[in-house]
């Protein structure tokens, strides 16, 4: 689990890193629109040469974003499977036991294949680049102008905020605990499956347990220091738009316009 | 026969920007039969060592001769399950791994798990509820209805009915009061004394290091700073200071009357050859 990309944050000094969560979160969003667009293989092109630009400027490693879509490799084969069975049209490529694999089941999942990754690894770079705590900052003030649609962004943000400061603490819980039981003799791979059932059981009973006292013993936690939730808060951190910034999100904004032209012409 | 750790080394998530080396060329002999204090500051590597006494971590490099098996990075160790019946390992909070309905259950579930029959589990299970110091009665009720000290109870209860030849206790205390942890630290001694069982315990408490345990192994970042019998580690305080540990109290105060002019001799570990020592001096000045 520690080999786990996907989602971590890596502590590096570089100018991606040092941008308004805000502005990254909107630059995100804009491209991951601009990606939607069915601008065909040459704006994919552009896409990943600018998204690679800003990897490395972001100054991550490439194994590290791969890493990061292995998890997706899984899905991406089963995409190609039942794209290859369902889809019967185009020119037939080639012929395997008397069943054809046709050209647009390939080129469609070629398609697929490319926007996911594209996805995962603009996803990867805002999560890689900012801290938790930072984005769901961002989050709260992006959401700020739904306020008045009863939206309750501050909760919704807190809300965030605490599942991703838990999400550690409940992945070393569970090993902690998968090590007690395993002491006990649980095997969590080799098994009957009534001793898996159990295993898993063993597993997720204390983890269950000892999330709920967790988050009562937070609540008190956050009560006790005058938390009210609805109530106008001040904040340590504010958040200020840079010149970067706006050269980021006009950088998207150009992609997607890209796109767009790409596109329709 | 004795417990050995060769040149063990232990690095957590090796090969990644997070990796930290929390063992380094450890060589450790741990003598079986006795009780053994595993002292440290927090983060110095005792949790990561006790670990590998019954293969939850394998070493990245070196091994660990244990029980007449033998652990390390080349050899996935055989017969894993047989070695974690016979090493018995309490994690520190161990009331957080109860998870069923009962606590008869919860307490048959590890021998369960390595064959032994249902109804040989529910009569270890009867026996060592008493052995841990709570009431047959209990065992029909759900351990999530127990008090925290009485939990452990139950999750310790549960390691012993598997019936190990080596028990290791990761700070089986903390977080009791000073009447539970001394009748746990007891019950440990009772474990060794009378059954012979190879007991490993790790500690924050000099006390109870003083009043219970045979030897010392002190870790700190990693290596094995010293190995040595109780009466040895606290003839002098010179490393205990070095370390800032504090003293067991009887040892402070005869620190303390030495430096005030006393003579006493650093053999005394016990209240009452203190006291008599103490008297002694007195009478003749």
């Amino acid at each position: 689990m520690n080999n786990f990309a996907l989602g971590k944050y890596l502590p590096l000094n570089s100018p991606i890193h040092r941008m308004d969560p805000r502005a990254k979160i909107m630059a995100m969003l804009i491209v991951l629109i601009a990606i939607f667009f069915p601008a065909g293989f040459l704006g994919y092109a552009i896409i990943a040469v600018c998204t690679i630009a800003v990897v490395l400027i972001a100054k991550l490693s490439l194994n590290f974003i791969w890493r990061s879509m292995k998890p997706m490799l899984f899905m991406l084969l089963f995409l190609l499977i039942v794209n290859v069975l369902v889809l019967r049209t185009g020119t037939p490529l080639i012929s395997v036991l008397g069943f054809t694999i046709y050209s647009d089941a390939v080129f469609q999942t070629l398609y697929i294949a490319i926007r996911l990754m594209l996805m995962i690894i603009i996803t990867t770079v805002l999560t890689a680049t900012t801290k938790p705590l930072d984005l769901t900052l961002g989050i709260e003030d992006l959401l700020q102008p739904f306020q008045r649609f009863h939206l309750p962004s501050h909760e919704i943000a807190m809300m965030i905020s605490i599942a991703l400061r838990f999400i550690p603490t409940l992945i070393e819980e569970t090993q902690r605990i998968m090590r007690a039981q395993a002491s006990r003799g649980v095997d969590l791979k080799e098994g009957k499956l009534k001793e898996k059932i159990m295993a898993v059981l063993s597993l997720i009973v204390p983890l269950f347990v000892s999330a709920f006292q967790r988050a009562e013993e937070l609540a008190n936690a956050m009560e006790a220091r005058g938390y009210c939730p609805g109530r106008p808060r001040t904040r340590y951190k504010v958040l200020k738009m840079e010149g970067r910034d706006y050269l980021l999100l006009a950088g998207a904004a150009a992609l997607l316009g890209a796109m767009l032209v790409l596109w329709l012409a | 026969m004795s417990i050995r750790f060769e040149k063990l080394s232990y690095t957590y998530s090796s090969g990644t920007p997070f990796a930290y080396a929390a063992l380094k060329d450890v060589d450790l002999e741990i003598e079986e039969g006795k009780v053994t204090a595993i002292i440290g500051k927090t983060g110095s590597g005792k949790t990561t060592l006790v670990q590998h006494l019954n293969a939850l971590l394998l070493p990245t490099s070196g091994k660990l001769e244990i029980l007449g098996r033998t652990i390390s990075a080349q050899e996935k160790p055989q017969h894993l399950k047989s070695l974690r019946k016979d090493v018995g390992l309490v994690f520190q909070f161990p009331e957080y791994q109860l998870f069923e309905e009962t606590i008869l259950k919860d307490i048959a579930f590890g021998p369960k798990n390595f064959g032994v029959s249902e109804e040989e589990a529910v009569r270890r299970a009867r026996e060592v509820i008493k052995v841990v110091g709570l009431e047959e009665a209990m065992l029909e009720r759900s351990p999530l209805d127990l008090s925290g000290g009485q939990k452990r109870r139950v999750a310790i209860a549960g390691i012993l009915a598997m019936d190990p030849q080596v028990l290791v206790l990761d700070e089986p205390t903390a977080g009791l009061d000073p009447q539970g942890a001394q009748s746990m630290m007891q019950l440990f001694m009772n474990l060794n004394k009378q059954m012979h069982k190879t007991v490993l315990i790790v500690t924050h408490d000099m006390e109870h290091v003083l009043n219970y345990c045979d030897n010392v192994v002190v870790v700190d970042t990693g290596e094995i700073l010293q190995k040595t019998t109780v009466q040895e580690f606290f003839r002098k305080t010179d490393l205990l200071k070095q370390l800032n540990i504090l003293p067991p109290a009887i040892i402070r105060t005869r620190e303390m009357l030495n430096q005030r002019g006393f003579h006493l001799s650093e053999e005394i570990m016990d209240i009452k050859t203190l006291a008599k020592a103490i008297q002694r001096e007195v009478k003749t000045k």
